[in-house]
């Protein structure tokens, strides 16, 4: 899947003189905790984050023995002192499978999506990756997830596949566990039905071992 | 001896899944065979079901849904909005007649004819949602049952406690923001169940924030888990609540003989939970309760699950 599909692209920006106040308000009327620092041109030229703002600004507690003047003399520093210059970014051709790696690589939490000269056209989160996990998994449709063990070698999943269609069941999603235990691997698919009894007998007949689903 | 109502007729039998579907006709004739063998049908008042009038289903349900579902019946489609759901042209009068059956028991119960009732119905109904059906289900029984206490009975609290061992999605969601009804589920874990939903973080929302509750119980637990929760959680949070009426949605299929859950409630397990929700009712409802069928598939078990649920209600 492209980032170009995932990815969020009414993208919150900010201007690198703007000050921390106005990128606080922005984050929390967005619920968001990343701002592409765009210039005139909408070219990428940085990036804000929640954790850049804490660590730009005074803690609350001396604040409150040193009044709110203190803290309003810091929340005017401009978005240019404290942003990341020149931010890691992905193109919109890169995938889904780039951005995961990348950002679980790097401890990102976004990752600005720019084209050619870093004119920003989208925002990547983990929280689009997270959504899309629940996607693929096929949480939001009503069904049941079984687990099957099978041996490691070639063929098994066609048995599995082949029962279950054979049962005129639709499928959510299929995982496989690739290392579960020695040789053995942990299928679960996860089967739009709530009807589930008749196949667990079938699968069990067919010399399959099903998981008892408190050692998943 | 409490004077308890007993919601049966034939005509439930007419909703025809097809074979090999758990949800059969069958499921209903064992429950009324245990009944009648127990020596319980003198006991009770039995009544047939009449059909409801549109206007209470559409308190609940889209429009255009009653109408798409009729259609599907009368199309000969075996098969509406899911593959799970086996329809034919019966299922829809059967749905209206559950439903109707389930809304003179109410006026029974409310009018004071009678203390608690049992509504033996098919098809069952906590999984329909507003426009969809899921689930086995079409019209959500219990969650117009309430609607109706509501508008035609003003009742200002109402309790719904639901342990099909299934989540009753389609009744969470119906009353997610209504803070008069609390909608209370035990029912397996939702990543190891049907529909995947009843996660214990799902409390409701807007001003029903709070009026939806949700136990998931783990695979392979049972009476103990149960019993402890309905002790420490259930009692507590539905004596906090104090309903006027009780909804039991009853669904037998966490039964450890009933193979659409990995729940190992014994029989005697059952009877404790029904014997706890009476109490409370005792307590706070006047003793108002109205049980109406869910799941439970085990034609072995139905029987004397079925008897015992109506011993229970009668309180001998």
């Amino acid at each position: 899947m492209f980032i170009s599909k995932v990815m969020t692209r009414n993208v919150v920006t900010i201007d690198k003189d703007d000050d921390i106040s106005q990128a606080q308000e922005k984050m929390s009327k967005h619920l968001i905790r990343h701002l592409p620092v765009v210039d005139e041109n909408n070219l990428l030229i940085g990036i804000v984050t929640d954790r850049d703002i804490r660590s730009a600004l005074p803690s609350s507690h001396f604040i409150e023995e040193n009044g709110p003047e203190e803290w309003k003399r810091f929340s005017t520093c401009k978005i240019k002192d404290i942003m990341t210059k020149d931010p890691v970014t992905i193109s919109p051709q890169d995938t889904i499978q780039d951005a995961l790696i990348l950002l679980f690589k790097k401890h990102f939490g976004a990752l600005p999506v720019v084209v050619e000269q870093q004119k920003l056209i989208g925002i990547i989160t983990v929280r689009d990756l997270l959504r899309e996990f629940i996607n693929v998994l096929g949480l939001e449709e009503p069904g049941t997830l079984m687990g099957i063990i099978v041996e490691n070698k070639i063929g098994q999943m066609k048995k599995i596949v082949d029962a279950i269609s054979e049962e005129n069941i639709s499928f959510g999603s299929i995982l496989v566990s690739r290392y579960w235990d020695e040789g053995r691997r942990a299928v679960f698919p996860y089967l739009l039905t709530q009807n589930i009894g008749p196949l667990k007998i079938k699968i069990k007949k067919m010399g399959f071992t099903l998981l008892d689903p408190m050692e998943w | 001896m409490k004077r308890t109502g007993y919601l049966y007729d034939e005509r439930f039998l007419l909703h025809d899944t097809g074979p090999d579907h758990p949800e059969s006709p069958k499921r209903l004739k064992a429950i009324h065979q245990g009944i009648k063998d127990a020596g319980f049908l003198s006991k009770l008042t039995i009544f047939q079901a009449s059909r409801a009038d549109l206007k209470w289903v559409e308190t609940v349900h889209e429009k255009n849904y009653i109408e798409r579902f009729e259609a599907a019946c009368r199309s000969g489609n075996p098969i509406f909005d899911y593959p799970d759901n086996r329809i034919c042209a019966e299922s829809y009068e059967t749905a209206l007649l559950a439903v109707g059956g389930i809304l003179d028991a109410a006026n029974r119960v409310l009018m004071g004819k009678l203390d608690n009732v049992f509504c033996a119905v098919r098809p069952p109904g906590h999984h329909a949602e507003y426009d969809q059906a899921m689930g086995f289900c079409y019209f959500n029984n219990a969650a117009i049952a309430a609607r109706y206490l509501q508008v035609e009975w003003g009742i200002q609290r109402i309790g719904i406690v639901d342990f099909d061992v299934h989540h009753g999605n389609g009744t969470q969601h119906i009353f997610e923001e209504d803070p008069d009804v609390f909608y209370y589920s035990i029912h397996q874990h939702p990543t190891f169940a049907f529909p995947g939903t009843g996660r214990a973080f799902e409390t409701g929302s807007g001003k029903g924030t709070g009026t939806t509750r949700n136990y998931p119980v783990l695979p392979g637990h049972g009476d103990k888990e149960y019993h402890g929760l309905i002790q420490r959680d259930l009692i507590p949070v539905l004596e906090a609540f104090s309903p006027d009426v009780i909804i039991v949605s009853a669904g037998f299929d966490a039964h450890v003989d009933d193979d659409m859950s990995d729940i190992k409630l014994s029989t005697q397990g059952y009877t404790r939970i029904m014997e706890k929700i009476l109490a409370l009712a005792d307590l706070y409802s006047n003793g108002r309760v109205i049980s109406v069928l869910e799941g439970g598939y085990c034609l072995k078990r139905l029987p004397e699950l079925g008897a015992n649920h109506v011993k229970s209600l009668l309180g001998i």
